[in-house]
C-alpha cells in the first residue's frame, strides 16, 4: 500500500489524497523525489482531483512553490482540481508573500477541503 | 585376525568398515555421507577416547582421525591403536592441517600410516584409503622397537616406527606436497589472471579519473565565469544619481546566486531599480538570473524591456507593469520546469517623486516616510514571474515626499532563520529600518544587513540577501 518514500497516498472516492511525509522540504533531492512520486501517482489518471495535505510540513523552500505550480498546471490541463490543506501559519506566509494564496485553493484541514470537491 | 576386506584385488575396495574420529559433527557427517555413498560402512566417534572404545569393541578395517579433539587427540588415539596388539595393523589416516613440520614427526611417533591434509577432497581421501588397504601392513613388519633418529628444525627426535609405516607416511607426505603444489600452481595462475584484470581495471579507472578531473576543471571554470557574469549584473559600489541617495548590499550564500539587483538612470528624469530573486539555488537558478538580467538593462537594445526608442528618437520608459507582463510572457515554457522568479521593479520620476512599481510575487516594498510617520509595507498584487501564463501584472504607485526612503529586498531578509529556525520577520525588519531614520541611507542598508547576519549567527544566512535603499532628495 505504502509504496512511496516521500508521500503517503490514499483515495476518497475519485480524489487522490497526498500527504507529505517530510517535516522539511528544503533539499533539492527531497523536492525531486516528491515531484517524481506525485507525478507518477497522478500521471495515469485523467482529470484527477488531488488534495495535498501539508500537516507534517514545518519548513518549505520557495522551490517547493515552483513544484506546486507545476502540479497546478498539469492537473488543470487535465481538467482536474488541485487543493491544499493543513498548511501551518508560518508556511502560509510564504504563499501570502508571493500572492500565490490567491492562485491555489487552500483549506484549513482535509475534511473542509474534501467538502469543496463537489 | 587380519581379515580385511581389501583382499588385495584392487585399489578401491568397496564395503570396508571405516571408523571416523572427528569432533566436528558437520565434518563427520559430510565424510560419513561420502564414504557411505562409496559403499562403506561407517562408525563415528566424537573424540579419540570414544573412537578407541569403538575400535576395541569391533575391529575396523581402517581408521580416519582428526588431530585436534577433546578428551584424546588424534596422535594419542593413533598411538593407542598402534600399541594395541589387536589393532596395530589397522591402517590409520591422520587428517592434518600440516601447519608445522613437527606434525610429521608426531605422526611418525604415533605410528600413523598416512596423512591427508585438510581441507581435502573426498575423492582424494578415498583413493588414499584404497591404496592403504591394497598394501596391507604385515603385523610382523612392525617390530615395534625400531628406533629412528630424525633431525628437524635443529631438533633431534627419536621415533619408534616400522619401515612400511615410514615408507607409507613418506609417500603420503610427498603426494600431499605434490597435490598442494599443483593447487598452488593453479591458484597462482588464477591470481595472475586476476592481477592482469585488476591492472586493466586500474588503468581504466586512472583514465576515468583524468577525464573526471578534466570535466571538473572545465565546470569550475564555467562556474567562475558565470559568477563573474552575475557580478556584472550588479550596480557599481557607489551609485551616484543626482536627486537620489542610493545604497545597496548583496550577499550571495553560494558562489552562484539566484538573487540580483540593480539601479540606474533610464533617461534624464527616470531612475529604474529592481531586485530579482530566482527560486532555488545553484546553476539552474543562476542561469535563469543571468538570462533575466539581459532583459533588465537600461541600454536601448533589442533585448531591453525597460526602455525603447520612441518615434522622435527619444527614450521611452516602459511602465513597470508592462515590463513584468512581458517578462512573464518571455519566460513561459511549453512545460513549466518549476523554476520561477519574483521581481520588484520600480521607476522613480525624479522631478515629481512619483514612484511607479510592479511586484511579481516579491516581498513587500517598504517605505520610510521622512515626516516621522511609521514604515509602510506595500505588498505584491501579482504572481511570481513565469508561474502562471497569460496574466496581466498590476502596477502600483506611491507619491514620495522629499527625504522619503524606499527599501527593496529579497525574501532572504524577512525569512532569514536563527539557529532555532525562527524567521527574522517583517516586524524586526520594520523596527530596524525605523531606527535608521536620521542616518544616511547607506547606514540604514548596512544596519539591516548586520541585523540579519546577527540573527543568523553562528551559521550565517542560508539564502541570498539583497537590500537596496533609495532616498528621494529633489
Amino acid at each position: 500500500m505504502d509504496q512511496f518514500r516521500r508521500i503517503q497516498t490514499g483515495k476518497k472516492g475519485d480524489i487522490h489524497l497526498v500527504a507529505f511525509k517530510d517535516k522539511k522540504i528544503l533539499d533539492d533531492t527531497v523536492l525531486d523525489e516528491i515531484r517524481t512520486e506525485v507525478t507518477h501517482l497522478i500521471g495515469k489518471a485523467s482529470g484527477p482531483d488531488v488534495l495535498l495535505d501539508f500537516a507534517n510540513v514545518e519548513f518549505m523552500s520557495s522551490a517547493m512553490l515552483g513544484l506546486l505550480g507545476q502540479l497546478h498546471r498539469k492537473i488543470s490541463a487535465g481538467h482536474g482540481r488541485l487543493k491544499m490543506c493543513g498548511i501551518r501559519p508560518e508556511i502560509l506566509t510564504v504563499f501570502k508573500i508571493t500572492n500565490l494564496d490567491k492562485l491555489f485553493s487552500i483549506h484549513k484541514d482535509a475534511p473542509t477541503a474534501l467538502a469543496t470537491f463537489t | 585376525m587380519h581379515d580385511n576386506a581389501s583382499g588385495g584385488d584392487g585399489v578401491s575396495p568397496a564395503g570396508v568398515d571405516v571408523l571416523i574420529a572427528e569432533d566436528s559433527r558437520i565434518q563427520a557427517r559430510m565424510l560419513e555421507r561420502r564414504l557411505t555413498e562409496a559403499g562403506h560402512r561407517v562408525r563415528w566417534g566424537e573424540n579419540g577416547a570414544l573412537a578407541l572404545a569403538m575400535a576395541r569393541e569391533r575391529r575396523p578395517d581402517i581408521i580416519v582421525s582428526d588431530i585436534e579433539m577433546p578428551e584424546m587427540t588424534g596422535y594419542e588415539f593413533c598411538k593407542a591403536v598402534k600399541t594395541d596388539p589387536d589393532l596395530r595393523t589397522v591402517p590409520f589416516i591422520l587428517l592434518s592441517t600440516l601447519s608445522d613440520p613437527i606434525d610429521i614427526i608426531r605422526g611418525l611417533d604415533a605410528g600413523a600410516d598416512n596423512y591427508v591434509t585438510k581441507p581435502y577432497e573426498a575423492d582424494y581421501l578415498l583413493a588414499r584409503m584404497g591404496a592403504l588397504l591394497a598394501t596391507p601392513l604385515a603385523a610382523a613388519d612392525d617390530t615395534g622397537d625400531a628406533m629412528l633418529e630424525v633431525t628437524l628444525a635443529g631438533q633431534k627426535f627419536r621415533v619408534r616406527a616400522g619401515r612400511q609405516q615410514v615408507l607409507n607416511l613418506l609417500v603420503s607426505t610427498f603426494e600431499n606436497a605434490v597435490s598442494k603444489n599443483q593447487e598452488l600452481i593453479v591458484a597462482n595462475q588464477e591470481l595472475s589472471v586476476a592481477r592482469d584484470g585488476l591492472q586493466k581495471s586500474n588503468e581504466e579507472l586512472t583514465a576515468l579519473n583524468v577525464e573526471i578531473s578534466r570535466i571538473n576543471a572545465h565546470m569550475v571554470r564555467d562556474l567562475k565565469a558565470a559568477a563573474k557574469v552575475q557580478r556584472s549584473l550588479l550596480p557599481p559600489d557607489n551609485v551616484d544619481i543626482p536627486g537620489t541617495q542610493i545604497a545597496w548590499r548583496y550577499v550571495p550564500c553560494q558562489s552562484l546566486a539566484g538573487d540580483f539587483l540593480n539601479v540606474f538612470p533610464l533617461d534624464g528624469e527616470h531612475t529604474g531599480l529592481f531586485v530579482v530573486d530566482v527560486s532555488g539555488h545553484g546553476v539552474p537558478s543562476s542561469l535563469m538570473a543571468v538570462t533575466v538580467g539581459r532583459f533588465l538593462t537600461p541600454k536601448i537594445s533589442d533585448s531591453s524591456l525597460l526602455v525603447r526608442q520612441g518615434p522622435d528618437g527619444r527614450v521611452v520608459v516602459v511602465p513597470p507593469a508592462e515590463v513584468a507582463t512581458q517578462l512573464n510572457h518571455l519566460f513561459q515554457a511549453d512545460e513549466f520546469s518549476g523554476l520561477y522568479f519574483t521581481l520588484l521593479y520600480g521607476v522613480l520620476h525624479l522631478p515629481t517623486g512619483r514612484f511607479d512599481f510592479c511586484s511579481g510575487g516579491h516581498p513587500a516594498l517598504v517605505r520610510l516616510p521622512a515626516d516621522g510617520g511609521d514604515v509602510e509595507f506595500h505588498a505584491t498584487e501579482s504572481f511570481p514571474i513565469a508561474f502562471v501564463p497569460d496574466v496581466e501584472y498590476a502596477q502600483q504607485s506611491i507619491q514620495l515626499l522629499p527625504g522619503d526612503r524606499l527599501f527593496l529586498y529579497s525574501d532572504g531578509v524577512p525569512e532569514a532563520m536563527d539557529k532555532d529556525r525562527n524567521p527574522y520577520g517583517d516586524e524586526a525588519m520594520a523596527a530596524c529600518i525605523r531606527d535608521s531614520r536620521g542616518q544616511p541611507v547607506g547606514a540604514g542598508v548596512a544596519g539591516l544587513l548586520a541585523a540579519v547576519e546577527k540573527w543568523c549567527e553562528p551559521e550565517g544566512p542560508l539564502d541570498d540577501v539583497s537590500i537596496l535603499g533609495v532616498e528621494w532628495r529633489p
